[in-house]
């Protein structure tokens, strides 16, 4: 890959992509993608048309964030995003994300109340570990 | 384009959501802010961190440091964009007409005229706020 | 290190944009760095935003859960909150507690 020329190190070198569609990864693990239209020497960004992104297996769901000022500090990864190229990932409603999810809590809940469970018996019970593991 | 924080400071007397680093989120009127990105809300509705308890609060301070992001209305934004246009049409036509004075002073030739600015003909500025971009 | 402050001769300092002389003698609400918070009545504050609280009391985390803070409290008296730890100043008047505002799913 080339660099630009003139190369602007640093959080500035953002700006090449201005007006481009982003993904931003967050301190907190949330992804966002969404148009840069400013950012400083801070790496404050200014994303416009922002959606979160969620991921689940094989599927991702969109939740509509509208206009957002970032702060730089709270940016892991900032990086132009081709959304026309196939990523093998299936597009679901933000409903469905959440009742997969649900199910995942479900279940992990499940084994963990199985988990207390055995260690209040103070030993593992082969009849126990069923077809969860 | 507009930076970050200027955009911020345009964005005063509006409506907005400010999610901290740890998750609270605070959504009122923008007061005031400054260049560390500072914040005073008026009228805000704080969400803690799991979006289970709702608090009514009349005033905010919040350290700028402490921000994760800031989410602002479309509304705002389109007022912001027009105010900036406003902002930088005024600027211009003031410069237009500086020039145009410089000119006719130099061939009054008066020492100290023309040299004291918007005393006398400039347009009306608007009123301070969003100037100096 | 404070703030760059202007030549405090001819212009003004840079100021905080929250004036605190408002809230003297009144209760606030102030939440540090870390998740504590703590409730008292504002007695003296400076440029970095040091505050001087009596009466104070910090709210404690909950025993279930210890993310959230509930509302037992324990006394401190008075204590000095350092500015570069205090996160969020509120006047603890006109604090209350609301229904979901934002019930209406607006997906």
């Amino acid at each position: 890959m080339e660099l630009p020329h003139p190369y602007l190190p640093g959080a500035i070198s953002l700006l090449d992509q201005l007006d481009k569609r982003l993904i931003v990864v967050l301190r907190d693990g949330r992804k966002l993608v969404g148009c840069l239209r400013s950012i400083d020497q801070f790496a404050n960004l200014i994303l416009d048309e922002v959606v979160e992104r969620t991921f689940f297996d094989k599927y991702y769901s969109d939740i509509r964030q509208g206009f957002l000022l970032i702060r730089g500090e709270n940016v892991v990864l900032a990086g132009e995003i081709d959304e026309t190229v196939d990523t093998g990932l299936t597009k679901i409603s933000v409903e469905e994300m959440n009742r997969m999810e649900e199910e995942r809590n479900e279940r992990q809940r499940k084994i963990e109340q199985r988990k207390t469970a055995i260690s209040a018996k103070g030993k593992l019970k082969e009849a126990d570990m069923d077809d969860a593991y | 384009m507009v930076l970050p924080l200027s955009l911020l400071r345009t964005a005063q007397n509006h409506p907005m959501l400010v999610e901290l680093k740890n998750g609270e989120t605070y959504n009122g009127h923008l007061q005031s802010c400054d260049s560390w990105m500072n914040i005073h809300l008026r009228d805000v509705i704080f969400t803690s961190k799991d979006g289970d308890r709702f608090f009514k609060m009349a005033e905010v301070y919040i350290r700028g440091s402490t921000v994760k992001y800031l989410r602002i209305p479309d509304q705002v934004v389109d007022l912001v964009k027009q105010e900036v246009a406003e902002v930088r049409r005024q600027q211009k036509d003031a410069q237009k007409q500086r020039k145009q004075m410089s000119r006719g002073g130099g061939r009054g030739g008066g020492p100290g005229r023309g040299a004291p600015r918007g005393g006398g003909g400039g347009p009306p500025r608007g009123g301070g706020r969003g100037g100096g971009h | 290190m404070a703030p760059p402050e202007k030549d405090d001769g001819g212009r003004k300092k840079k100021e905080s944009i929250v004036d605190l002389s408002r809230f003297i003698d009144k209760k606030v609400r102030v939440k540090f760095q870390g998740g504590r918070e703590a409730m008292g009545v504002l007695k003296g504050y400076d440029a970095l935003l040091n505050l001087v609280l009596d009466n104070a009391v910090e709210y404690l985390r909950e025993s279930t859960d210890s993310e959230k803070i509930g509302e037992e409290t324990r006394s401190l008296g008075l204590i000095v909150g350092r500015g570069t730890a205090i996160t969020i100043i509120a006047p603890a008047d006109g604090v209350e507690q609301i229904a979901n505002p934002f019930a209406n799913p607006d997906e």
